[in-house]
């Protein structure tokens, strides 16, 4: 008797993982697709085939350097900051059920980024230590937060506000460290603020990868439990969910990948708050956000470092075009919320 | 199906620094709806919310089948005691069959697939709960009736011999409520649930409840049979209400009539009716 309507659920299950590979198809398309362009398209055209001749190892006058030290790296890194980026902060989304939960909007970015100037310009630092701070200062932030904002469990419009609040705090603070900061310094120190993939490095990838990889695992493995939390804490615990180990673990995952990616890039603006939003869009009821949002951070940068390359009057860093792009989103976004209280 | 027990002894819970359940001990009667009522801020919510583990007891514990709930594995206590939340929050734009599909959650290990049993599960919960034929729609779009149909239909389809509610019928009109009543009736005189929910109405609580409890300031203050705990007396300890009690003529239930200050035509004094 129930057989029919079993059928119908069985169907539209499998109807909604369909969509739900098909949008991540695309979406790798789409990825792989900009990073050919940028490897092809720079200054001037390189043709595949000599493209293809330096990936295999030949040494081509003249592309071995731009494709090789210049394009390549760039590319590479660039998708694996927006990876981290994009993963990082759908996590934080999903499991604080708030679009404005994003690590750069509620300070860890910021915390990267503070530390890594207050290194470079008081400390006089460089090199890997600045990262490595930038890190840890992350983290840090992270659990400052989350410490503030704790009150019989942590209720997430608690946990925005507080990060807000701290957000501002460390933003005066760069502010105050830049102003008196020697002329020497401010090049790279700026880069802590905008996010840059210039200079990039095919040294600098293995490590971001490394903390993708692990990181990125761990929050997939909890992508289950992660989902279960959308329905509100105790709907989640009542499901069996672990709500307070499951949000640690996640915690962790996500300021892992986003601090890794911060160290290297600096806090390429709102890729990490923009990526959940558009794959939700993209992806609608078919599944979870985690991959979809992931792919869309690294199309994001991808794109966006592209146009501040060339496709604008004058070059600019890829965090001034993410970061026009997230702006008008960011005021839309809390126009609505305001309205109607709703989640991601 | 074993009938399981759910005791509480001396149980002591509460938030932060203030303690809302003080030393209360409850026996849930297996196989049998029980019903809490109590007056605002009693400690009904954090009963069951204590009950189901979602907040740790202060003292004294809470036993499942004589086991201390604490011991018990998560995923092997969401299979076997159920919780819907007075609130829940169903996400953007989902649909009903797939946020009924929730409920299998702790049937399925970190990356197991769907299995037919899974299927069955969500179809069998849809179809009790008369919701098969939104099965497609978002909730979002539902009535409040309509919508608290499928939250009981994600709580069936975790298929828990025992299912605590908070307030289930909260919000909804009267023909709604008397549904969601019978639909848990159902429930439980088909397949046996044991059921624990906190009610407001008092006259649904006498009528629905086979064990009625009452609770005042974090404690137990009366329980047993309708009859016996409806009573005016129990009102006026209870509620700070005087009333009178009628018996219901369609269920033989006692009814409580409110006594205000107000629109008395009889003195509020006892005499027969």
């Amino acid at each position: 008797m129930l057989a029919p309507l079993v059928d119908s659920i069985v169907l539209n299950r499998r109807r909604r993982a369909r969509r739900h590979r098909l949008v991540i198809g695309l979406l790798l398309v789409l990825v792989a697709a900009t990073f050919v362009l940028t490897l092809l398209l720079g200054q001037s055209f390189t043709p595949p085939r000599d493209i293809l001749r330096t990936l295999m190892g030949e040494d081509v006058p003249g592309v071995a350097f731009t494709v090789g030290q210049l394009r390549l790296p760039r590319a590479i890194l660039t998708i694996l900051a927006g990876l981290s980026f994009g993963l990082g902060g759908v996590a934080f989304q999903i499991m604080l059920r708030n679009p404005l939960a994003s690590p750069d909007i509620i300070g860890i970015s910021w915390g990267a980024s503070a530390a890594a100037v207050f290194a470079i310009v008081v400390l006089g630092l460089s090199g890997p230590i600045v990262s490595i701070l930038a890190v840890s200062a992350g983290l840090g932030v992270a659990l400052l937060v989350y410490a503030l904002s704790f009150r019989n469990g942590v209720a997430g419009t608690r946990l925005i506000l507080v990060g807000i609040g701290v957000s501002a705090m460390l933003e005066s603070v760069i502010a105050y460290i830049l102003s008196t900061a020697p002329a020497w310094t401010l090049q790279e120190a700026l880069r802590w603020l905008t996010g840059s993939v210039n200079g990039a490095q095919l040294g600098q990838t293995l490590p971001l990868l490394v903390a993708l990889a692990l990181f990125g695992g761990l929050l997939l493995s909890r992508a289950r439990d992660l989902e279960a939390l959308r329905l509100g804490d105790d709907t989640a615990a009542a499901l069996g969910v672990r709500v307070g180990r499951t949000r640690v673990l996640i915690i962790i995952a996500a300021v892992g990948m986003i601090a890794s990616a911060t160290a290297i890039s600096g806090p390429i603006a709102f890729v990490a708050f923009l990526s959940g939003p558009i794959a939700a869009r993209i992806v609608g009821n078919n599944g979870s956000l985690l991959v979809p949002a992931a792919l869309t951070g690294a199309a994001l940068v991808l794109v966006g470092d592209y146009c501040g390359q060339f496709l604008l009057p004058s070059r600019y860093p890829v965090g001034v075009v993410t970061g026009a792009l997230g702006a008008p989103y960011l005021i839309f976004l809390i126009v609505r919320v305001n309205r109607s209280g709703g989640s991601l | 199906m074993k009938p399981h027990t759910l005791l509480a002894n001396g149980l002591s819970a509460g938030y932060g620094e203030t303690l809302i359940l003080d030393g209360l001990d409850l026996a849930v009667p297996p196989g049998r709806i029980t019903v809490i009522v109590g007056a605002n801020a009693c400690g009904k919510s954090t009963l069951l919310r204590t009950l189901s583990r979602l907040l740790p007891a202060r003292k004294g514990q809470v036993l499942l089948d004589g086991k201390s709930i604490h011991r018990i594995p998560s995923r092997d206590l969401a299979r076997t005691l159920g919780l819907l939340p007075q609130s829940p929050i169903a996400p953007e734009g989902i649909t009903v069959a797939d946020l009924v599909s929730r409920g299998r959650h702790p049937h399925q290990g970190v990356f197991s697939r769907w299995t037919r049993e899974d299927d069955e599960a969500v179809a069998a919960a849809l179809a009790a709960t008369k919701t098969d034929d939104l099965s497609e729609r978002p909730i979002d779009e539902l009535s409040g009736g309509q919508r608290q149909r499928v939250w009981i239909a994600m709580a069936l389809a975790q298929q828990t011999d025992l299912l605590l509610l908070d307030e289930p019928t909260t919000f909804l009109d009267i023909s709604h409520q008397i549904e969601v009543l019978d639909l848990l009736t159902d429930l439980n005189q088909t397949r046996g649930t044991t059921i624990v929910m906190v009610l407001h109405d008092l006259n649904l609580a006498a009528r629905y409840a086979d064990h009625l409890v009452a609770m005042t300031k974090g404690r137990l203050h009366v329980a047993g049979p309708p009859e016996a705990v409806l009573t005016e007396d129990h009102v006026r300890q209870v509620f700070g209400l005087e009333s009178r009690i009628i018996t219901d003529p369609t269920s033989g239930r006692p009814t409580m009539l409110p006594i205000g200050r107000h629109r008395m035509i009889a003195p509020a004094i006892k005499e027969p009716l």
